[in-house]
């Protein structure tokens, strides 16, 4: 039996307080343990390099499709046996799809676990699409997009994502098109998961009050016999500038009294070393509730009640954006006060005192960042997929601390759209086009076009 | 394993109660230098009345335009500041403010909540500020969200004479016509300690925090009993149903039945019976309406405890060409078999068991034990109730399963809002 072989644990001190036992199984499968709290309840993380990125072209979707089909039947258990075996014991199992990123995430009770792991493990290993299940989700997903209509701030979303990125790999939306889904099969599925399955992409953490020796023994019983599939993730090639730069992708709800809003420009790279002076930048624009946004926006203007700005990075790339809503009637006002402070703090970077500020709000809440057995769990498949290295929690705070008022304002000239940014903007286009004339070239789109 | 046998090595809490009414409840955990702190006002909408509706949750984001010590909008600044991140949320029953920040900022924290609890400051210019802030929330999430102009439709179909007519965000005309003199009695009745809960969860001491929290909020006075809210709603006489045209692309359903109060010992069978119909991918309506028959996308239960009785309801999210009747019939169908057949015994083990992780989820954060107590003291009378829920739960039966879904899931007391797609170019 393997759970009975020689495991060779090696430890890695994470810092404050937190060893990291990590092996590998026979089949190549990394795998890291974090022994911590008291409270009786596990994560599991499964992550595998793959993503939405890898969609092939006409199959936008598949990755996600694919993930929510694998608990759908495996060639031992029907959907309805596994929905049993996961749920009985009251765990949770989630499923999901990134851009670069899919991701089994798993909390169960701790006695629970060993025959968790070999759910996780069975789904990963033997999911059998059958293709009655695979009509009823392709079914459900394009009943999906028909209710997403009705949400102007995902619809928002969705069409910043594909006009910002369009031509590459991140330039859809990870659940697709109706187009494109309204396409998939059975074969789609299945041939997804054989050319990016395999424990060589992939890495498995477990995180909470368990014994590390233990659960790598549980671990091996479970998953020691997964082998084969591809030798490495897949490599996604960076992008070049953004899409329809400088214009106004306008998508018409003519029934809407309020507009989403989105101004949006390229940024860096998941763990490029600009991102501490970057977040310092994000931090005193745009987030919590005292940032220069919130402050023109919403309490001295009373235009929105939600403003804010965000990095959002990958693997090859990043896009920096600017977030609200407003009433229709204020939609031009308050795009110009947006772009007015993202203006000012190009030119100028934090102050001291806000990049004083912005530093200790950072690092004061950090620790929240890995509170939980998920969030810790998620943050330690993160720190392995983008390379941030072991000692990223550790050090964090002081690299925080670290960023200078220089390196802030360089960061700020850098990002906050020293070229023209596209603006998206989800409302009547008709009561929109005078107002937003000015921002740039409007191209109105239907609803339909984004899904 | 049970959790109540667990629970004091999960973690200890420490109570006290200030001269003034305040109630201070302290958890402490050392494994992280981070503390939240929660501050229950037991007020919501439930305590509102016609013209001023929204009051309660207009005035949740007044308690940030300043008080006597830090002005209008220094309680974020100076948190902040300190590494700290603040919120708050108001509900029918509850309003509730929480910061979590690093544990060095502790005392700050007290005396910028201590300052807002002892003084805070209206003036009209925040508020005509925060009004139109106010306004945009509610375009967010109701009056451009058909599941929230649903909800609203819902609640003034089930509540006749009760408060809970009404939404937490008020009526569009209520939150234009709300006054600096009605803010200012609001807080006179609803905002003194003894009618607050303060939960403080995270790095420090107890008895060194319980001498801060006194000399932070002792001099705060009592302040006059708050009124009793009248439960004047007759009975209902047979089912009603409202409609909703919108443009939207698919149909959608939400159906309530009137449910106890909390107090009702039926609460805790309906929290059964809720994760045995809709919690989770192998639950009986997720089975039925969305893998089986195929006529919805997504399947939602809500049972939200109430101080007076509320409601149990079930929102189905169709598909664009579903027949609404018939998916209708689909859910009274799975309704009908449960208060006639009963359920499996093993049904009522595996939600059990969820509500069971469900507490222990809770449980993993300091913002969560901390909020998760406070809620369970509010509403069931005692935090300690909170530890004890597994073995209720434990010793409710599938017999007591199929009466309650009997008793309160009657068709006669149910209320039905239904949303019609039309053409949005009119």
């Amino acid at each position: 039996m393997s759970a009975a072989k020689q495991r060779h644990l090696r430890a890695v001190d994470a810092g404050r307080g937190l060893q990291l036992h990590r092996f590998e199984t026979p089949g190549g499968l990394p795998v890291t343990v974090a022994q911590r709290g008291r409270i009786p309840l596990v994560a599991v993380r499964l992550v595998l390099s793959s993503g939405a990125a890898a969609d092939p072209g006409g199959k936008e979707g598949l990755a996600d499709f694919t993930m929510r089909l694998l608990r759908r039947g495996t060639t031992h258990r029907d959907a309805h046996a596994l929905d049993e075996a996961i749920e009985f014991v009251g765990a949770s199992l989630g499923l999901f799809a990134g851009e670069d990123q899919v991701a089994l995430a798993l909390t169960t009770p701790a006695e629970s676990l060993a025959s968790m792991l070999g759910v996780m493990a069975e789904l990963v290993r033997a999911p059998s699409f059958p293709e009655d299940e695979v009509r009823t989700e392709r079914e459900r997903s394009l009943g999906q997009f028909a209710n997403d209509v009705d949400d102007p701030s995902l619809l928002a979303d969705r069409a910043l994502l594909r006009t910002a990125w369009a031509g590459h790999p991140y330039g859809h939306d990870v659940t697709g098109t109706r187009a494109s889904v309204g396409g998939f099969g059975r074969g789609d599925a299945a041939g997804f998961h054989a050319a990016h399955f395999g424990p060589r992409p992939a890495r498995l953490f477990v995180v909470g009050a368990v014994d590390p020796a233990g659960v790598a023994a549980q671990v091996e019983e479970a998953f020691g016999a997964w082998a084969g599939g591809p030798e490495r993730g897949f490599e996604v090639l960076p992008p070049v500038g953004i899409g329809r730069a400088g214009r106004v992708v306008v998508v018409d709800r003519p029934e809407q009294t309020q507009s989403q809003v989105r101004i949006a420009g390229p940024a860096y790279r998941r763990g490029a070393p600009v991102q501490f002076a970057a977040q310092v930048v994000n931090v005193t624009l745009g987030a919590g509730f005292t940032s220069r946004l919130v402050r023109e926006v919403r309490v001295k203007r009373g235009l929105s009640y939600g403003v804010g700005s965000a990095f959002d990075t990958l693997r090859a790339g990043g896009l920096f954006s600017v977030s609200s809503f407003t009433k229709v009637e204020t939609t031009g006002k308050l795009l110009s006060v947006m772009r007015q402070e993202v203006d000012r703090m190009r030119k100028g970077g934090p102050t001291r005192s806000e990049l004083e500020k912005a530093q200790r709000y950072l690092a004061g809440l950090f620790p929240l960042r890995t509170e939980t057995n998920e969030s810790l769990a998620a943050v330690l498949a993160d720190m392995a997929l983008y390379g941030l290295g072991d000692d990223w929690l550790d050090r964090y705070r002081d690299r925080v601390r670290a960023v200078t008022r220089a390196e802030a304002a360089e960061a700020a000239a850098r990002y906050c759209f020293p070229d023209p940014p596209l603006t998206v903007v989800v409302g009547p286009a008709e009561r929109l086009r005078s107002q937003l004339e000015k921002f740039g070239p409007v191209d109105v789109l239907s609803a339909d076009d984004v899904l | 394993m049970s959790l109540r046998r667990k629970s004091p090595d999960l973690f200890p809490v420490h109570e006290a109660r200030l001269p003034s009414g305040l109630r201070v409840r302290m958890v402490p955990d050392h494994d992280a230098p981070v503390v939240s702190l929660y501050t229950f006002f037991q007020v919501g909408s439930r305590n509102e009345r016609p013209g001023i509706t929204g009051i309660s949750h207009l005035f949740e984001h007044m308690m940030f335009n300043g008080a006597e010590k830090y002005g209008p909008k220094e309680f974020d600044e100076v948190l902040e500041s300190n590494g700290g991140r603040s919120n708050a949320y108001t509900t029918h029953d509850t309003t509730v403010y929480y910061e979590d920040f690093a544990a060095d900022a502790l005392d700050t924290v007290l005396d910028l909540e201590s300052d807002r609890m002892r003084a805070l400051t209206i003036d009209d210019r925040s508020l005509r500020s925060e009004r139109e802030v106010v306004k945009e929330e509610r375009r967010l999430r109701v009056d451009n969200e058909p599941a929230g102009l649903m909800d609203e439709a819902l609640q003034a179909l089930v509540y006749q004479a009760h408060a809970y007519r009404w939404p937490v965000i008020g009526w569009m005309g209520d939150i234009e016509a709300i006054r600096r003199e009605d803010c200012e009695a609001y807080f006179r009745t609803f905002y003194a300690p003894n009618n607050a809960v303060l939960w403080v969860a995270g790095d420090f001491e107890p008895d060194s925090l319980l001498r801060r929290i006194r000399k932070a909020y002792g001099d705060i006075p009592r302040g006059p009993a708050v009124p009793e809210v009248v439960n004047a709603e007759p009975p209902q006489r047979g089912e009603r149903r409202a409609q909703l045209r919108h443009p939207s692309r698919a149909p959608s359903v939400l159906v309530a039945y009137r449910g106890p109060a909390v107090a009702d010992p039926d609460t805790l069978t309906l929290d059964v019976l809720q994760f045995i119909l809709g919690v989770g991918e192998g639950s009986r309506l997720q089975r039925s309406l969305v893998y089986e028959r195929r006529l919805a996308v997504n399947v939602g239960v809500d049972w939200s405890w109430r101080r007076d009785p509320g409601i149990f309801a079930f929102h189905l999210e169709l598909q664009p060409d579903a027949d609404v009747p018939a998916a209708e019939e689909a859910l009274y169908a799975v309704i009908h078999r449960v208060a006639e057949q009963g359920v499996e015994p093993r049904e009522v083990e595996k939600a059990r068991n969820n509500l069971r992780a469900h507490l222990l989820r809770e449980f993993t954060s300091n913002s969560g034990r901390a909020h998760a107590l406070g809620t369970y003291e509010l509403f069931l009378g005692s935090w300690k109730h909170g530890f004890g829920l597994p073995e209720a739960y434990g010793r409710i039966d599938a017999k007591a399963i199929q009466a309650a879904a009997r008793r309160w899931l009657d068709p006669t007391q149910r209320s039905v809002v239904t949303l019609i797609p039309e053409d949005g170019k009119r």
